[in-house]
């Protein structure tokens, strides 16, 4: 099997929030089900070759590190854009789910114009939403999984859109603290201010990138179980500390209400 | 603060003042009879009663010195605290690391008059990064250390650049003389455009050749944003580096530490403190173990030949230093436990060389808690380069505990560690008994608010055992 291609963008201003640990998930989980695997760094100012690529991963920068990523993205727009359109896996995090968007207004009111991959707008809001998150996540059409997301998120920016939500806030902030959605999903892309890393804790949503990549390259199959022990031991701690005991009775929760 | 003075020279204020004091003294006492450490509650009650406390003490203050930084601010001021003190004239400091605004006052109160006058009149003090600007508003330091500037608990502070404005802040007074790590670009980049700046710096380190993946945050420069061009790393972002278009470079270090080939050597001191000066050798016992600790022998060794102490002065005082609570201390001998505090990537990935520097077989416990005062956000374990530890650190068995004991054993097994070997410890108090157990040295790693608790087991453990 030809390697399992995955671009990290720009590694060296876009990892605020431990994002290789991201990679280092993906590459794992893919390496123990004996598929090889292909990171390559893009840094900023270097051409992106999307030929053979399987994952995109964009993390999360300082205000200062994201303007100076925002300067640089007119050029990898086009590339990107086509991409996403033919549904490539877009992993993207805090900073780099606003960067995706069109734009994120400073409290100054300057706006920083982002990939506009998505037609998602985020504006500085007066405090920081912080702390630990626990989300369910969502169907396209809106519909709860049962399937609990957790980390932690810390972000000032205020993010809407129409798109449907990677969850439903059980416990933090969200988008924008208001309408109690987290994230975005929207063909390929994943987006979402929960990191922690995001992956480490959540293997299946890891595993969802994986088939998406796989489903591409035409090998729709289930991909083969794990021992994640220890991955559903830290999940589930998060959740007890958030008072929410353990997925299953979330889910149990959820459909009695 | 809304007062200048208690609440100025009224009858009012001087009423303020002797309530706080005398409620500060109660709460201390105490405390003390319940055996606890009354680090920050007596500051908390004495400022509640005077907010203008803390500014009238350190008005009356002849010398005042503060250490802040990211990384080692406790370890800089107990080797401080050693050679400055025990001579003419005795020094206050806050130990412990009590570095908010509460703990500055508990450090200031055991001197002060139940009228309010201090007792001595020269201070050195912790402060932390956030609460520097609120200090310096209220008296301007002497003398300003700044250890380095890494990333740390970022939900507490947002990010680097506001550890960094912070910083700014606290050496704008022009009065004030600044020591500050040359190697550093981040802490180096606060001496810009301003006079009475002392650097210090590594200028040889024996290199392991081994490549590592560290957190590098401020490898940038701040002007162009161009990424910096280093020739030499010591470690995280420290070592010789310059803009490539020329904006910045690392500042000519006036001490400059070398260290020694061997672990009985002596650490190489040269000084030039000023252009006019010949160069100064001298060298002075490396107190101090890990590489990222000579970097605070460097800035408490900068700020005493700043404020004149001669190294002969330097060399007896350090004879006086023992290491703080959890700062690589040896909480018991048989078998031989090591306790250190980790808080930050870069901190806690300089705490693992100097640990992986011990040869020998060993076990490891990590105690992660995220309280406040831990950071709650504990994405920065990811960061750790635990991926170059891993293999050399002569570990069978590896330990997690703390509220995130999960979350740290996730972090081991993707850093290359048999998940069969790792083990989640759910209390606390369990610790001690599970990594004492085969007798082997055990290094145990800890953030803030598990590391007394620790210490205090550890200690009722070496009791048992003699
Ligand atoms: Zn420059």
């Amino acid at each position: 099997m030809k390697p399992l291609r995955i671009i990290h963008l720009f590694p060296e201003l876009l990892n605020l929030y431990a994002d290789q640990g991201n990679i280092a998930v993906l590459r794992d989980r893919a390496l123990r089900r004996g598929w090889p695997v292909d990171v390559r760094q893009v840094r900023l100012g270097e051409t992106l070759d999307l030929a053979g690529v399987d994952i995109i991963l964009l993390g999360g920068g300082s205000d200062r590190e994201q303007e100076v990523v925002a300067r640089a993205l007119p050029m990898y727009r086009p590339d990107l854009a086509h991409a996403a359109d033919a549904g490539l896996p877009i992993l993207a995090v805090c900073g780099g789910y606003q960067l995706l968007g069109e734009y994120y207004e400073l409290a100054s009111g300057e706006r920083i114009t982002g990939l506009r991959l998505v037609d998602v707008a985020t504006r500085a809001g007066g405090t920081r939403l912080i702390g630990n998150v626990a989300v369910e996540r969502l169907t396209p059409s809106g519909q709860g999984t049962g399937e609990t997301v957790v980390g932690f998120e810390n972000h000032v920016g205020r993010t809407h859109h129409e798109y449907p939500a990677f969850g439903r806030v059980l416990r933090g902030h969200g988008n924008n603290g208001e309408d109690g959605l987290e994230g975005l999903c929207h063909k390929g892309i994943v987006a979402t201010y929960i990191h922690g890393p995001l992956l480490p804790k959540n293997p299946h949503v890891a595993d969802q990138l994986l088939r998406t990549a796989l489903r591409r390259r035409g090998l729709d199959r289930p991909l083969a179980p794990l021992d994640d022990t220890f991955e559903w031991a830290a999940h589930k701690s998060v959740l007890q500390m958030l008072g929410l005991s353990d997925g299953g009775s979330v889910r149990e929760r959820l459909v009695r209400s | 603060m809304t007062s200048r003075g208690p609440m100025g020279n009224d009858r009012m204020g001087k009423v303020c003042v002797i309530l706080a004091v005398l409620s500060a003294r109660a709460t201390a006492f105490a405390l003390r009879l319940l055996g606890r450490r009354a680090t920050s509650m007596p500051g908390l009650v004495a400022l509640r009663l005077c907010p203008g406390l803390l500014g009238h003490l350190l008005r009356q203050l002849d010398a005042f010195v503060v250490v802040t930084g990211t990384n080692g601010k406790t370890t800089t001021v107990a080797l401080l605290h050693a050679i400055l003190d025990g001579q003419d004239q005795p020094w206050i400091f806050n130990d412990g690391g009590a570095n908010l605004t509460q703990g500055l006052v508990s450090a200031l109160l055991p001197y002060t008059a139940v009228s309010g006058a201090l007792r001595h009149r020269r201070a050195l003090l912790e402060v932390d990064e956030a609460t520097l600007p609120g200090i310096v508003r209220l008296r301007a330091p002497t003398l300003l250390v700044v250890t380095n500037v890494l990333r740390d608990q970022l939900d507490r502070y947002g990010e680097v650049d506001h550890a960094l404005a912070c910083l700014r802040a606290g050496v704008r007074d022009a009065s004030t003389t600044l020591v500050a790590n040359a190697d550093d670009p981040l802490c180096a980049s606060l001496g810009l455009g301003r006079d009475l700046t002392y650097y210090f710096g590594i200028a040889d380190a024996p290199q392991d050749g081994v490549a590592r993946s560290e957190a590098r945050d401020g490898a940038f420069c701040l002007q162009c944003g161009a990424e910096l061009e280093y020739t030499r790393f010591v470690f995280a972002q420290m070592g010789d580096y310059r803009c490539p278009a020329g904006h910045f470079a690392r500042p000519e270090r006036h001490v400059a530490g070398s260290l020694p080939a061997s672990d009985a050597g002596r650490l190489g001191v040269s000084e030039r403190l000023s252009g006019s000066r010949p160069v100064d050798r001298f060298d002075l016992p490396l107190t101090v173990a890990g590489l990222y600790n000579v970097y605070n022998l460097l800035a408490a060794v900068t700020a005493a030949r700043v404020l004149g102490y001669s190294p002969a002065r330097i060399e007896r005082g350090l004879g006086f230093y023992r290491a703080p609570t959890g700062r690589m201390q040896t909480v018991c001998e048989t078998p031989r436990v090591v306790l250190s505090l980790i808080k930050n990537p870069a901190g806690a990935t300089a705490v693992l060389r100097a640990i992986e520097a011990d040869a020998v077989d060993k076990t490891v416990c990590f105690v992660i808690n995220d309280a406040d005062a831990d950071g709650r956000d504990v994405s920065w374990l990811w960061d750790i380069d635990l991926e170059s530890f891993v293999p050399r650190a002569k570990c069978a068995v590896w330990w997690c505990a703390g509220t995130r004991g999960p979350d740290m054993a996730l972090r081991l097994a993707y850093a290359g560690v048999e998940r069969s070997a790792i083990t989640v410890v759910a209390q606390l108090d369990l610790v001690p008994g599970h990594v004492m157990h085969s007798g082997e040295p055990v290094y145990v790693l800890s953030t803030y608010t598990a590391l007394h608790a620790l210490s205090d087991m550890f200690a009722v453990q070496r009791g048992r055992a003699v």
